[in-house]
């Protein structure tokens, strides 16, 4: 929740780490309270308070906090992990996913056989269907809701986007 | 920027610039010159300062690894830029607990199918038993009424012994490791070994190890013992019958039979004897009892 309360007497944490006076239009001062210096301090160690800046301004306001956050999130996953920040998390995860697909196929596969070996397809309900999630032919994962299919693979050779 | 006589092109991060690209140049490999628009979102995320501080406090090797985590981080706030990889971190999150809700709907299906399976198996065996009880009292009423046993009625009785072992060695000959055990409950069918052999769980991550297992269907020697117990007791209530009838000749004569063959021709023989030998002598009791003179 952004804080509402401003005052140029409590200057933001962007405005107290800059240096400088926080005007009653800061636009980081919503997002970036006092008690929680950190979190500028991550964000602009990462991407720098003027990227910070123009981010903010292309959203909407009623998501510009979320953006912020995120922002947040990313700058402090990659002053964890320089090399691969926050990208190393959705790595984990993909092949998380991609180990549980592969254990319910297998899961699935035993469960028809089982079905078919040994009960009355008639007495017994069907297998239970799947859950689609698709694959493209290099292995990338898409996701149910097109949404958040994964980015494009840049403009040329090197795949800018991919994992 | 492009050098004079156009041997080398600026590679994206340099043409954005408006700056010499020198052979040095830091972002060269991984910007080139036709991937403006992966470079500028980079740019407008990270901006180029940023990305080669990031790049000079790392080594050398893991500079590629480091710039593809960045064009991608850069590329997914392009598409999303509320969420960015946050975004795609939840739905990951999200498609994971889809899995697992589902891999825990799968598992009580097949949970069901074992109980079914159980429950079938449990039912034909007690057919089975029913069966070999009434053949057992065809062959016991056809024993009273002096007839011959069918043919397939007498293995029967020796299936009824050998019945238990046999089911036993079927079941321990099928896709199980642990060997069959007396309690029911612990009895498993080892579907887990199956396909622990195909998914190496070795994973932290797997805290709930999936095991799928059914009860093994121990053959219940109860029932074929309560069997044979009755068949026996048939068996013992008959001789008090036989002796009153003092057919003793014919119940020997047909026991005989039973112990050395089951063919049908001894048993024609040995019916035919009992027909002659009681034949005769009522007759010459007859004869003596009807006519005047002695039949010798």
């Amino acid at each position: 929740m952004a804080s509402s309360s401003h005052s140029s007497n409590f200057p933001c944490a962007a405005c107290k780490f800059l240096r400088r006076k926080c005007m009653p239009d800061c636009v980081f001062a919503p997002y970036f309270p006092p008690e929680e210096p950190q979190k500028f301090i991550n964000v602009h160690k990462i991407f720098g308070a003027s990227n910070v800046s123009k981010l903010i301004n292309e959203v909407a306001p009623h998501q510009r906090e979320d953006a912020v956050n995120s922002l947040a999130y990313e700058a402090e996953a990659r002053l964890k992990d320089p090399v691969y920040g926050c990208v190393g998390a959705i790595s984990i995860l993909q092949r998380q996913v991609l180990r549980l697909q592969r254990e319910l196929d297998a899961i699935h596969a035993d469960l028809i056989r089982y079905a078919t070996a040994t009960c009355n397809c008639n007495e017994m309900p069907p297998p239970m269907g799947r859950t689609c999630f698709h694959h493209n032919s290099s292995g990338n994962i898409y996701y149910p809701n097109p949404q958040w299919n994964e980015p494009y693979e840049g403009n040329g050779r090197s795949d800018g986007g991919s994992l | 920027m492009t050098l004079k006589g156009g041997a080398t092109s600026a590679c994206a991060a340099c043409k954005y610039q408006r700056r010499k690209c020198i052979p040095e140049c830091l972002l060269a490999p991984y910007f080139p010159a036709d991937q403006t628009k992966v470079f500028q979102n980079a740019h407008k995320l990270f901006g180029v300062s940023n990305i080669v501080k990031i790049l000079r406090s790392l080594d050398p090797s893991q500079h590629a690894e480091a710039m593809r985590s960045i064009k991608y981080q850069a590329n997914v706030r392009d598409r999303f830029p509320v969420y960015g990889c946050l975004g795609v971190i939840r739905q990951l999150y999200y498609q994971i607990q889809m899995l697992e809700e589902e891999m825990h709907t799968v598992l009580t299906q097949l949970e069901m199918y074992r109980q079914h399976h159980h429950h079938q198996q449990q039912q034909q065996q007690h057919q089975h038993q029913h069966q070999i009880s009434s053949m057992a009292d065809d062959v016991i009423s056809q024993l009273e009424l002096g007839m011959a046993p069918s043919n397939n009625a007498l293995p029967l009785f020796n299936q009824v012994t050998h019945q238990p072992y046999t089911m036993q060695n079927t079941y321990s000959s099928s896709d199980i490791d642990s060997p069959p055990k007396d309690n029911v409950e612990n009895n498993s069918l080892w579907i887990q070994h199956l396909f622990f052999d195909t998914n190496n769980h070795g994973t932290s991550n797997n805290d709930s190890p999936i095991a799928i297992q059914s009860q093994l269907l121990v053959p219940n020697s109860e029932p074929l013992a309560d069997t044979q117990h009755q068949v026996v007791q048939d068996y013992d209530e008959i001789h008090p019958f036989f002796d009153s009838i003092d057919d003793r000749q014919s119940y020997i004569d047909t026991k005989d039979a039973e112990d050395s063959s089951s063919s049908e021709e001894s048993l024609k023989e040995t019916t035919q004897l009992m027909v002659g030998n009681v034949g005769s002598k009522d007759l010459k009791s007859a004869a003596a009892c009807f006519s005047l003179t002695s039949v010798n």
